[in-house]
């Protein structure tokens, strides 16, 4: 509300207005009804079954990359690399105690790790600092998630929260891999490409 | 003190980005999501209904069909606005919406509600005063209480209001005029009604 418009209130009934709660919590849980009445969308929730294919689908998204990566890497001159920052490790991916997303996964995601540090040297400044902190805010989401997980086994929400944080950095790891494509004589890169 | 105020940044900040988690999660399709999305407002998107329409069961039908609105609009939001602004949005059409029906089924304007209808549960409020001024908001004609809602509830301008309300700036600022002398009338403040 602006000055203007505030004038026009007489002073009492302005505080008056201001102080009234903005919140007022229904006299009955409305959910079911609102839930009842929606309608499923084609991105439906990963059903517990569905995550080995979610996980094999990741695994070949990041075997492919990696494989394109080293296939330029036989071609392409070398290119200086930059060291990569000590935060962007990576820890067991996992769904809670009693999902591990097993031995194959991280190990293709731990390649696309090791292509990423070498790739993200060629990155301007911005666009890598601004990717690092994508990525620790990504890992600090997941490990946040993974401990509400140790704490509450199953629960579906989390459960979905997690596989869109893996999910998200995946897609991270795989915009750097695109846009360093055809790179390697180390060209710089117009930071205004990077979609992280 | 500056370490207080950094670590309620932080703690604000955390919780926009759960929000962000939360939206971005229910756009791919969990209602797991939306569920937690919808026990975050509820509160704002009821009060704003309620107080807008004066009535609890056509509060609580609008409040129902604000969500299963951004339930469908979901996928089209960008997140350039807060999701409880955009939401906010979608109420206020929800509401429109609602008295446009009601006024083709009864055929005449809507006339001024119960006021013991309109009042949030009394339980959830021991303040009199306040009660009396829930009380006397619902009294006004509805042109005049939306606008004053929107306006000295929500704290929107007179322009936001006035494209929320598909209003005229002019109309919205009348309509406000005519809000206040009502209510001090009804409040029996004569300071109110000058």
């Amino acid at each position: 509300m602006t000055t203007d418009d505030r004038q026009e209130l007489p002073g009492s009934l302005d505080a008056a207005l201001e102080r009234l709660p903005r919140s007022i919590e229904p006299g009955r849980d409305l959910w079911p009804a609102i839930e009842a009445q929606l309608e499923p969308r084609a991105a439906r929730p990963l059903k517990r079954w569905l995550w080995p294919a979610a996980a094999a689908m990741l695994l070949v998204v990041a075997s492919s990359l990696v494989t394109a990566s080293l296939l330029r890497r036989e071609s392409a001159p070398v290119a200086r690399v930059a060291p990569v920052a000590q935060e962007l490790r990576y820890a067991t991916a996992s769904f809670g105690p009693d999902q591990q997303l097993g031995p194959a996964y991280d190990a293709a995601r731990q390649e696309l790790a090791q292509s990423l540090a070498q790739r993200i040297g060629r990155l301007p400044p911005q666009a890598r600092r601004q990717l690092e902190r994508n990525l620790v805010e990504l890992q600090r989401a997941s490990a946040e998630i993974n401990a509400a997980l140790e704490l509450k086994p199953g629960d579906p929400l989390l459960e979905e929260l997690l596989l869109n944080a893996y999910q998200d950095e995946l897609a991270v790891l795989a915009s750097v891999q695109q846009l360093t494509a055809g790179n390697g004589s180390g060209t710089m890169i117009d930071a205004t490409r990077m979609q992280l | 003190m500056t370490e207080q105020r950094a670590e309620s940044e932080i703690e604000r900040a955390r919780r926009v980005a759960d929000e962000r988690a939360l939206v971005d999660t229910a756009r791919r399709g969990s209602p797991a999501a939306f569920e937690a999305l919808y026990r975050n407002h509820v509160g704002h998107v009821y009060g704003l209904c309620l107080r807008m329409t004066a009535n609890r069961a056509t509060a609580e039908d609008c409040t129902q069909e604000a969500f299963i609105q951004a339930w469908r609009s979901l996928p089209a939001f960008e997140g350039r606005a807060a999701f409880g602004t955009w939401l906010h949005r979608i109420a206020v059409n929800a509401v429109l919406a609602q008295g446009r029906r009601r006024r083709e089924q009864v055929g005449a304007d809507v006339p001024a509600d119960e006021a013991a209808e309109a009042l949030p549960d009394p339980s959830a409020s021991n303040d009199g005063a306040v009660l009396d001024l829930e009380a006397a908001i619902a009294c006004l004609p509805a042109g005049a209480r939306q606008v004053l809602v929107l306006v000295g509830v929500y704290g929107h301008s007179h322009e936001e209001a006035a494209a929320l309300l598909g209003i005229a700036v002019g109309t919205c600022k009348s309509q406000l005029h005519r809000a206040r002398r009502l209510l001090g009338a009804r409040l029996q403040t004569p300071e109110m009604a000058s």
